[in-house]
């Protein structure tokens, strides 16, 4: 018997915490006698700031490691998934990793009766908005808390990585116990703390698990990219070139129809054109070329391709004109300027409606730095006023 | 009996989950090396992430240099190399091809250097994935070159390897091959030997009168035109002949000091292989998928066996025709190709056909182009390799047959990473 976990992870900023998990799940169930393993999609390319990748644990109670490693182990990606971990609940939305395979479904690899453990603020209820129905029934089991986003090749140490075994245990005491897992966090940390944090989380992934139906859950309308044989593309190596336009007007400009990168972003820009100076700058510094000129000498956003990097938010010089707001408020790719243009009133309701009231930021690039300030006031139509710094800690 | 089983439990300092290249980075501390010049590629780098730790961490007292490309990287390895200072060093697919003058030179130079080659697939198209071309291209220019299948049999071979290529019979440098992602990237759970139990095994680095120092005056490697490049390259032919004895030996003392952990012949495993009709030979990880087809296939009533070839420089020409002219068959996998060669097949193929050429029973060959730039090769993958090679053991005309497994063909195959229906 095998048992396959997998770990959805955002690329860089949970490289460490994923690989974490995935490396004491070994070493738990290695202790409770059974042979494990652990790798990463290697297809993958978890650098990349924010795309989705994945981390697997396999592990058995009677296989040998070497057929264990043959079922598993000498494959660029899992079969399927006992327990798939979410540890950014805007996965939910669908994954597009970097090696190219489209838009997938973060259930893809779920198997009946499995559990997907979401790390997430919002309820089994809000996810299962987005998470595409399956025609058969699973638990999806929320574990509260952030996205636990580290800097850099960082690890952030905020007890997720605890938290998240903890659970584990909680769904599948097969995979490993929490008993396996306090010995092994008490062994390897001395620290009570982090035992106390597994086992809460152990206890609360058994009352927060919600039985998803057969059937019950979005339509999903990605489809998978279907590749040619040898026979059937240019030799040489040659592929052909992404036809070249450009129109003024919402998705006005040529992009990639085959890697779009949507997924990357847990939070995007939100908009307010009536504050808008037309500085340029949003449109000159995003990376990824994601605005598109208007002729009226705004920039309108194609948020398919928004990889929600906040460069354009960071450079704006203009208070509340663009925020950064999170992603799992949304629920399509439309256009914003296209919306303003239709309903000027409706929009701006709107925005106020996605951005909140709490403005969120991160002053340290380690350790637990995030801050959250409440906003004084909406501005008012027009109402143009310079940005203020951002928050520092006090 | 106790006296050898106290002995090993005393070799083994602790477990830890290491990745191979994690495994080879532990192995590079006990060896204790001097020089660690590196630069970085996937998926041989972790090797060098990890090292940089071990010897910030105080584990390891080495000169560790960053280079500017893997030619410097190189140089600087065989320099080293020859002021007696243990070296080692690595890359994968392109970087590895990007170095190779300095490989060259390090050959003919005959300095022990240990390389890791962590198998990519050469460029273009840019790809990650295990492909065995980087390191094959090394095979004719007096290297030693092998292949391992875990992250433990890695460290065990960093051991090994320097005491076969500093042998003062051999001096030859080793490439100690890898598998991208499969092996490179993989954690498993790894012994880790006392360093005390490395000292027995594995000497000084002692390159004797060959030392460049200046107590010692040499030069080595002047312009010598074409006077002596014929002798040399003799000289150099001799030490890889030599270099299969030295292996055995060296494969002899590790188990003295860790216990039976290697069989003769050393230089492959067989598995199952008794009373079997046909066989299965690969490099590198598809044993995992190979030997598990075995498993089931036996199950089934089918006499079939698998042989990991761990050694392809020096090729054991000898005990590996007298091993496979037992069978009706022998399927050979190829994770390398040999574009425009005699049978159109891979390397590993032409290698084995022409070992085999001089026995009295030769058994059908047929060839498997299988797994390149990190391809997956499945348990089904192995069975359907079996499957042909079993015809041919029944069908004389199959002798030499190339057949690519796993290779999309036609308009609109789903990607092999396809999703269920939803």
């Amino acid at each position: 018997m095998i048992k396959r976990v997998e770990i959805n992870y955002r690329g860089i900023f949970q490289k460490t915490l994923a690989k974490r998990i995935g490396s004491d799940l070994v070493l738990i169930a290695a202790r409770m006698g059974q042979v494990a393993f652990s790798n990463g999609r290697y297809s993958d390319s978890p650098e990349r700031n924010g795309i989705p990748c994945k981390y697997f644990t396999f592990i058995s109670p009677d296989l040998e490691e070497e057929e264990l490693e043959a079922e598993c182990g000498a494959k660029m990606d899992i079969d399927e998934a006992n327990i798939s971990v979410v540890l950014d609940d805007t996965m939910v939305k669908g994954v597009e990793p970097w090696g190219w395979s489209g838009i997938r479904p973060i259930n893809e690899k779920m198997i009946e009766g499995g559990a997907m453990l979401v790390v997430t603020r919002h309820s089994a209820q809000d996810l299962l908005k987005f998470i595409p129905a399956r025609p058969f029934s699973y638990n999806l089991v929320t574990l509260e808390g952030d996205a636990s986003l580290a800097g850099l090749w960082v690890f952030k140490d905020d007890l997720t990585h605890e938290r998240v075994l903890g659970a584990i245990a909680g769904i599948d005491p097969s995979i490993v116990s929490i008993d396996a897992v306090e010995a092994h966090l008490r062994a390897k940390t001395k620290d009570e703390r982090r035992v106390a944090a597994a086992r809460e989380a152990h206890d609360a992934a058994r009352s927060h698990t919600r039985v998803v139906k057969s059937g019950e859950g979005a339509d999903w309308h990605h489809e998978v990219p279907k590749l040619p044989g040898w026979d059937h593309f240019r030799e040489g190596t040659v592929v052909p070139a992404v036809p070249r336009h450009f129109e003024m007007g919402p998705r006005g400009q040529s992009r990639n129809p085959t890697f779009k990168r949507g997924t990357t972003k847990t939070q995007r820009p939100v908009v307010r054109f009536d504050l808008c100076t037309k500085c340029t700058l949003c449109w000159v510094e995003c990376p990824d070329q994601c605005f598109d000129p208007t002729d009226d000498g705004y920039y309108d956003i194609d948020y398919e391709y928004c990889v929600g990097c906040g460069k354009c938010a960071e450079v704006c010089p203009v208070e509340e004109c663009i925020i950064m707001a999170d992603e799992l408020v949304f629920d399509n790719y439309d256009s914003p300027w296209e919306h303003w243009k239709r309903d000027a009133d409706d929009y701006l309701s709107w925005t106020a409606d996605k951005k909140g009231n709490e403005r969120v930021s991160y002053p340290f690039v380690t350790g637990t730095g995030r801050l959250v300030t409440a906003m004084d006031s909406v501005p008012g139509v027009g109402e143009i006023k310079p940005r203020k710094e951002t928050p520092q800690p006090v | 009996m106790t006296s050898a089983t106290q002995q090993q439990s005393d070799v083994w300092e602790r477990q830890d989950l290491l990745t191979g290249c994690q495994a080879v980075a532990e192995g590079v501390r006990l060896a204790d090396v001097d020089v660690i010049p590196a630069y970085p590629i996937r998926p041989y780098t972790e090797v060098m992430d990890t090292i940089s730790k071990i010897i910030a961490d105080g584990r390891l007292d080495a000169e560790y240099m960053i280079a500017d490309s893997e030619h410097s990287q190189f140089e600087i390895a065989k320099h080293a190399s020859a002021v007696n200072a243990r070296a080692f060093t690595g890359s994968s697919g392109t970087g590895w091809c990007y170095g190779f003058e300095a490989l060259v030179v390090t050959a003919t130079d005959r300095l022990p250097v240990l390389f890791l080659v962590g198998n990519r697939a050469l460029d273009d198209p840019g790809a990650f994935g295990v492909e065995h071309n980087d390191a094959m291209s090394v095979r004719d220019m007096g290297f030693l070159l092998n292949w391992v299948t875990s992250p433990q049999e890695a460290l065990e071979h960093v051991l090994i390897g320097y005491r076969i290529a500093e042998d003062s019979e051999v001096r030859m440098p080793m490439a100690l091959a890898m598998d991208g992602a499969f092996l490179t990237h993989s954690q498993h759970i790894v012994q880790i030997p006392t360093i005390e139990s490395v000292r027995r095994f594995l000497p000084d680095y002692d390159l004797g009168d060959r030392r460049l120092h200046p107590d010692n005056p040499i030069s080595i490697a002047p312009q010598v035109n074409e006077d002596w490049v014929m002798e040399m390259r003799r000289q150099n032919w001799g030490a890889a002949r030599r270099a299969r004895e030295v292996i055995v030996k060296a494969y002899e003392e590790f188990n003295a000091v860790y216990g039976p952990r290697y069989q003769p012949p050393y230089y492959f495993t067989e598995y199952m292989t008794d009373d079997a009709d046909v066989v299965l030979v690969g490099l590198g990880t598809v044993a995992a998928p190979g030997r598990t087809a075995v498993r089931r296939l036996r199950e089934q009533g089918h006499k079939v066996g698998y042989v990991n070839l761990r050694w392809f420089r020096p090729f054991p020409t000898v005990e590996l025709r007298e091993c496979l002219s037992r069978f009706k068959a022998v399927g050979v996998i190829d994770r390398d190709f040999a574009h425009g060669s005699p049978d159109d097949g891979g390397i590993l193929l032409h290698e084995i056909r022409s070992c085999l050429y001089p026995a009295k029973n030769r058994p059908a060959v047929v060839n498997f182009l299988s797994g390149l730039g990190g391809r997956d090769i499945s348990i089904q993958d192995c069975e359907k390799m079996f499957d042909l090679t079993e015809k041919a053991a029944r069908d004389e005309t199959m002798d030499g047959y190339v057949t690519w497994i796993g290779v999309r063909a036609g308009a609109g195959s789903s990607n092999y990473l396809a999703a269920p229906a939803h």
